[in-house]
């Protein structure tokens, strides 16, 4: 081998070796250090079906979050209300003899409760559900259960941030395992791997 | 806010299970409910042939005798939850290992398919996810929300229903004797079954746990199982 040709190749394997190794920190960094990747909720919030605000209902209308999301304190998931839910306070006639204050909520809940008169049928006919977009989503191997949680005495905000204060309601907490080991570890709750992962 | 109570220190449990073979008939009824509740791909003959059927739980079948003085002899076996388990010892990831409440765990997000546990395992109790499974269309709702569902290519076994173990211990409640039991307990017929926490000493396992009859299976090699058999007895021996 000529010496002019290792002068050219010994330069060109550094530099790949360089590139590769770059890439393979980079890879590291980024997994390690990074957000989940705006598919899982972050960034804007996602566009909803309903033009729902939660800040009308928490701030204005003063709801606790349990009086919509009404298993999070006993069950695994919160869940989110059925449609003739919203009807049962949104229903103004039945309930002031008034017409609704705001036509906007009108409109929206129209989308879904196209005939009122049908839910007040026995047995009702009930409207389809809102098809939500999830904005928080935990990993199929994650088992979260809501309720001890909330037993535990943690508010929502806890995890979920100031929803009262959000129109679109979008992640603010990454949610990743050493996030929940973290306050797991703080609050001496388990951490045994079996707590989350069967 | 309420105040914060320390669940830290898990209530005192050590989970074991207690079969009688006296009364087990081999009805397989404990292996269907297993697959149900722990969302167990469905086994076809070709599984079964090649050896890859996935059953957290089995009925081994023996006989005994030559015809017409012939017997048959049923041996349910699972995943032993062995103390001293020689699976856990091989596991360069530490996917599985031994909880404070005498389980053997497996953790599937962690396991990475090394397949050595399998093949420490003298039980044969550990089972590998070959493919990834695949339900029939009508069978996509049934499966349990409590239970991860297994990709291909990790190990999976029997964990006592340690998912009604943890709806049931939620918040470190002692929970009382028979209070819950696993799929195949639940599911036995002519109650050959027993299952609960040995750290009771009134619990019906503990009871059976100190039977006369009893035995573990392959005991000599010391893996010091929390499973006991009770020996099936002729009465005209």
């Amino acid at each position: 081998m000529s010496n002019s040709l290792v002068k050219i190749i010994v330069p060109v394997i550094g530099l790949v070796a360089a590139l590769v190794l770059a890439f393979v920190a980079y890879f590291f960094v980024q997994a390690w250090w990074a957000q989940p990747p705006a598919v899982l909720g972050f960034g804007d919030g996602p566009t909803q079906p309903v033009a729902f605000p939660h800040t009308v209902h928490v701030t204005t209308a003063g709801l606790d979050c349990q009086f919509c999301h009404r298993t999070v304190a006993t069950e695994e998931a919160a869940t989110v209300p059925a449609v003739a839910q919203c009807w049962f306070c949104h229903d103004f006639d039945r309930i002031t003899g008034e017409q609704s204050s705001s036509s906007t909520a009108e409109a929206e809940i129209a989308k879904f409760i196209r005939d009122p008169e049908k839910l007040a049928l026995d047995p009702p006919e009930l409207p389809d559900p809102v098809n939500w977009v999830r904005v928080h989503r935990l990993p199929d191997h994650v088992q979260f259960v809501h309720a001890p949680h909330i037993q535990q005495g943690f508010p929502c905000s806890t995890c979920h941030g100031d929803i009262a204060s959000m129109q679109v309601v979008e992640q603010v907490r990454n949610l990743k395992m050493r996030d929940c080991v973290d306050c797991h570890r703080d609050n001496d709750a388990p951490t045994d791997c079996t707590t989350c992962h069967y | 806010m309420a105040t914060r109570t320390q669940v830290k220190n898990r209530a005192d449990h050590k989970w074991g299970m207690v079969i009688d073979l006296d009364r087990c008939t081999g009805c397989q009824a404990c292996v269907i409910a297993c697959q149900s509740e722990n969302n167990i791909p469905l086994n076809d003959q070709s599984a079964f042939l090649d050896g890859r059927a996935i059953e957290w739980i089995r009925v081994e079948r023996y006989w005994e005798g030559d015809y017409p003085d012939i017997k048959a002899r049923f041996l349910p076996v699972l995943c032993q939850h062995c103390d001293n388990a020689p699976c856990e010892s091989v596991c360069p990831v530490y996917a599985t290992y031994h909880n404070s409440e005498g389980l053997n765990v497996q953790v599937y997000n962690r396991c990475v398919g090394t397949r050595f546990c399998g093949n420490n395992c003298p039980y044969h109790a550990r089972l590998f996810n070959y493919w990834e499974p695949v339900w029939p269309e009508d069978l996509r709702n049934q499966l349990n929300p409590d239970v991860t569902v297994r990709t291909r290519g990790i190990m999976e076994k029997c964990t006592f229903c340690i998912q009604r173990i943890r709806r049931s211990t939620r918040g470190g409640k002692q929970v009382e004797d028979q209070a819950f039991n696993p799929a195949c307990v639940q599911a036995c017929p002519t109650d050959a079954m027993t299952f609960g926490n040995l750290n009771n000493p009134d619990s019906r396992v503990s009871q059976k746990w100190e039977d006369e009859r009893a035995y573990r299976v392959l005991e000599a090699l010391g893996t010091n199982p929390s499973v006991k058999y009770l020996k099936q007895v002729d009465a005209h021996a």
